[in-house]
């Protein structure tokens, strides 16, 4: 199976919210309706909930402003995971529970082997995964990868009544987002972009935006944080320095078998420190040490036969 | 033991032989008190603290280790991580204001100025891990040059594990900073390799693992005291002044 993508196209997108719905519905997420009834006084948008939380794994964004063709833009925007071909999310993901379905490319979730460390949440260029603290798991889309497997689209682009959901072939998506995009540029949406094309990799959710990137919410040349890169760098780097540390003390200790020392004793009152069984004075008084580094190395060390003398 | 030339006089070697006759005759041994039973307390706490922190750490740090646990026992390991973590942050705090002469006392050790012998003690070191039996040390104070390095590290990367454990706490229970927070995620992890490795090496000399270093463990893990030879052998300067000032010297 080719990698897939899906399409959105907000120029065609009426924002009535279906797509929320249907992830909603097929995905079996609650909607409570707590935070409308508590809100403390009317917000003035259409956009609720107003962000991804452990029950919502997409939501439709409202923004208005002036400008454009028509005197107002208004903008709907999606705000869902983008499937990024180089995910950090699954970089970072030590429990295997964020993978890349290999037949789509799309970026799903195993609950199951989900261990709530967040640390998906953290690398998530676009501030996606969300906990839902009552499941114990990461909650994101997982691009309905069930649905694709038994030849349908995704929830949300089944349900799309204007079609400005489409699911296909990536290469076939991105062709028509550029296509339309173009389009929108010639009837004078000079911002009108396909995004998605390059982004981290290459995104599996392709979008045309009518009005320009940051109109429509998305994120301006989205960046993986350097941290994610280097905190993968750290596990092999800790596990080969361990691995060389622990062999060094081994060898150490092969070494040291055998070692033993004389008795030592200090009389205070001659300020000589004595062998207990050579009765060596091993040193007098407490003075810094006199002997040059070579001296230490090789006093001791055991001669050849018949002395050093050639 | 360095000893440059020394020839004692016919009346210091006549006293150093009846002096190390009577000592042979007493049969009794030298110890001076090196660590007070609340340094060990602490100290023994900590460093199950930090073995069972590393463990569980590990199930998270390690995806082979997470998958082959399983995500229940993976997720009570992150839960006890959490509880443990606690336990090493306060235990050494609660230890530290109950003792703050104490603490006076191991941190002017650890920043203290180095002398010739700690410069040599310390070139000396790596060779004499490998050749313990031909390479004799200089003499060393209450803390050697690399114990007050080693020592400097496991201070620094316990602290760093902490302050940056709090942060990982916070950052996902009741606060979100995700960008803040990979970055913590990292320097845990940086924390962590100092550990593995200063750790590992901590353990195999204290733990008396080593032979030359073989008894060390009492003073942790006994009764807090060095015997004369051994503290003359480890710390020459420092036990010769406890020797001589007899404050902290037990006859037994």
């Amino acid at each position: 199976m080719a990698e897939k993508a899906i399409l959105f196209d907000t120029s065609k997108c009426s924002g009535c919210k279906g797509c929320q719905a249907a992830c909603k519905s097929w995905n079996n997420l609650p909607s409570p309706t707590a935070l409308n009834a508590d809100a403390p006084s009317f917000t003035g948008t259409y956009q609720n909930p107003p962000d991804l939380n452990g029950m919502t794994r997409l939501i439709m964004t409202f923004a208005e402003e002036q400008g454009g063709p028509k005197g107002i833009k208004w903008a709907f925007g999606r705000r869902a995971c983008q499937h990024c071909a180089d995910a950090p999310c699954v970089t970072i993901c030590p429990a295997g529970a964020l993978f890349v379905d290999e037949a789509t490319g799309l970026v799903t979730t195993d609950d199951a082997k989900c261990i709530s460390c967040r640390y998906c949440a953290s690398a998530c260029p676009f501030d996606v995964p969300r906990y839902a603290g009552e499941r114990g798991v990461i909650n994101k889309c997982t691009g309905c990868v069930d649905r694709v497997a038994n030849g349908m689209a995704p929830a949300c682009v089944t349900t799309c009544q204007p079609g400005a959901l489409s699911f296909g072939d990536r290469d076939e998506m991105v062709a028509l987002a550029e296509e339309r995009a173009a389009v929108l540029r010639e009837r004078g949406f000079e911002d009108a972009v396909a995004y998605g094309v390059d982004e981290v990799g290459g995104l599996h959710v392709i979008q045309v935006l009518k009005y320009g990137t940051a109109a429509h919410g998305q994120v301006v040349d989205p960046a993986v944080n350097p941290a994610v890169a280097l905190t993968q760098i750290m596990k092999p780097v800790t596990g080969a320095v361990t691995g060389l540390t622990v062999a060094g003390l081994a060898a150490m200790f092969a070494l040291g078998v055998g070692y033993k020392r004389d008795k030592r004793v200090y009389n205070v009152e001659t300020g000589d420190t004595l062998d207990v069984e050579t009765h060596e004075v091993l040193k007098h008084g407490d003075g810094q040490d006199t002997e040059s580094i070579k001296e230490h190395i090789l006093e001791n060390l055991p001669r050849r036969k018949g002395g050093d003398h050639e | 033991m360095s000893n440059e030339a020394y020839v004692p006089t016919a009346a210091k070697a006549q006293a150093d032989e009846e002096y190390l006759r009577a000592r042979a005759a007493s049969g009794k041994e030298r110890f001076i008190k090196r660590h007070s039973l609340q340094a060990r307390i602490t100290h023994g706490v900590t460093i199950t603290c930090c073995l069972w922190l590393c463990v569980s750490g590990l199930f998270v740090f390690v995806p082979a280790l997470a998958q082959l646990a399983g995500p229940d026992v993976v997720f009570a390991l992150r839960m006890s991580h959490r509880v443990i973590g606690i336990a090493f942050i306060a235990v050494p705090l609660i230890s530290a204001i109950m003792a703050p002469k104490g603490v006076k006392h191991v941190f002017k050790n650890l920043f203290a100025a180095w002398d010739s012998d700690d410069r040599k003690w310390m070139i000396l070191f790596f060779p004499y891990l490998f050749m313990a039996k031909w390479i004799h040390m200089p003499d060393q104070h209450e803390l050697k040059s690399g114990q007050r390095f080693a020592d400097g590290m496991l201070w620094f990367s316990g602290a760093l594990m902490a302050v940056t454990g709090v942060v990982l706490l916070v950052g996902s229970t009741v606060a979100s900073f995700p960008a803040v927070y990979a970055v913590t995620l990292l320097l845990h992890d940086i924390g962590f390799f100092l550990i593995c490795v200063f750790g590992l090496a901590h353990i195999f000399l204290g733990a008396g693992i080593f032979q030359p270093y073989r008894g060390s463990a009492r003073l942790m893990f006994g009764d807090g005291m060095v015997s004369e030879s051994d503290a003359l052998y480890h710390w020459g300067h420092w036990a010769r002044e406890e020797l001589e000032s007899g404050k902290n010297v037990v006859e037994k």
